[in-house]
């Protein structure tokens, strides 16, 4: 389209305006169309069979007075019904009795302070009987200083029970 | 005492009510009609529009006092309704558009064969104006009422009246190029 008016620009915008005021002739002669005969009349008629308003209920056979009252009777008992409706169902629940003590959970092993996420099971075993090592004595020379009685830090191999069971290492 | 009186006020209130819808009828009518069918091409579908129009009109009478531009507010309903119509409705065959138009248009002393050639090609430049972006073809459609302002357009549309404007200037050129480019192709 573009490329077309590009050709000849003068040409193009004489025909383009040609075209628009073909174009404007044309809406303008829809707009001015002639209404149908009668169309007044007819929404009139159809304005006057149509209801005046959304009503949620219709009495027909009352008087205007009469249908008031009972319009105002029917809401109140309407309200009524709803609110004792209400009223019974929450005069019927029964609210749980609060506990006089909150009971605790017991703690996993008995333990209480940190969790015990990391901690590693101990099998609970039987005490079985305790098996001493022997302690390692070792000669620290020909002067004959090592007797193999006595260390200096041999608390625990002294006495002459280790002295007869250990044995001697070269 | 009290209801009675209450009653009779009623009644002169609902009289007074539909007096004024009479005299709104009387008085757009026909306009609201030539809007409809701007866009409905279809004399039954415009009544129609029309008359839903005013049955929206009277279900909210009770704001009628407050309304300022009568004209420009019942356009504006009448204008909302044809557009979901058209929107809701299945596209017309183009021969249907044509016999409607053959069938509206005035006579002018034309013979009928010249009425259905002019009805021809104005469904013809109706069509290129169909294939306007929705903004722009809704705007050269209100403008062609010689009544309405761009101001009133925009109030309408529920728009800004330089946005009319731009919108009008914008659908000229391109209506220009889509009839030009149309014929050249003749």
């Amino acid at each position: 389209m573009n490329l077309s008016m590009q050709e000849n620009p003068a040409k193009n915008e004489l025909n383009g305006s040609e075209a628009m005021s073909d174009a404007e002739r044309t809406l303008r002669l829809i707009a001015a169309l002639p209404a149908p005969e009668g169309l007044e009349e007819r929404v009139k008629a159809g304005l006057r069979v149509a209801p005046r308003q959304a009503k949620v209920m219709l009495w027909p056979f009352l008087p205007m007075e009469g249908r008031r009252w009972m319009q105002r009777a029917a809401t109140a008992a309407i309200v009524l019904v709803i609110a004792g409706g209400g009223w019974g169902v929450y005069s019927h629940i029964q609210p749980a009795p609060l506990p006089t003590a909150v009971s605790a959970p017991q703690p996993l092993n008995g333990g209480g302070g940190f969790n015990a996420a990391v901690a590693r099971r101990v099998p609970q075993t039987l005490q079985g009987p305790v098996v001493s090592t022997p302690a390692l004595t070792t000669e620290k020379g020909a002067s004959g200083k090592s007797d193999g009685t006595v260390r200096k830090h041999g608390k625990r191999s002294g006495g002459k029970k280790s002295v007869e069971a250990a044995p001697t290492v070269r | 005492m009290e209801i009675v009186e209450s009653a009779v006020h009623d009644e002169a209130r609902q009289h007074a009510e539909e007096e004024a819808l009479g005299a709104l009828v009387d008085q757009y009518a026909t306009t609201l009609y030539r809007v409809a069918f701007s866009v409905l091409r279809n004399q039954s579908d415009a009544e129609d529009a029309v008359q839903e129009a005013f049955l929206r009109v009277l279900r909210h009478r009770e704001t009628l006092g407050e309304i300022r531009d009568h004209r420009v507010w019942l356009i504006r309903i009448v204008w909302n309704i044809v557009l979901d119509r058209k929107r809701r409705s299945k596209t017309r065959p183009e021969t249907d558009d044509i016999a409607d138009l053959t069938r509206v248009l005035p006579a002018n002393g034309l013979n009928a064969e010249d009425r259905a050639a002019a009805a021809q090609h104005h469904n013809h430049v109706l069509g290129c104006i169909e294939k306007l972006p929705a903004r722009e073809r809704e705007v050269m459609m209100l403008s062609a009422f010689q009544e309405l302002s761009s101001v009133e357009i925009a109030e309408v549309l529920g728009v800004t009246e330089s946005s009319v404007r731009s919108r009008l200037f914008r659908a000229r050129n391109l209506l220009a190029e889509l009839l030009h480019h149309k014929r050249s192709i003749r």
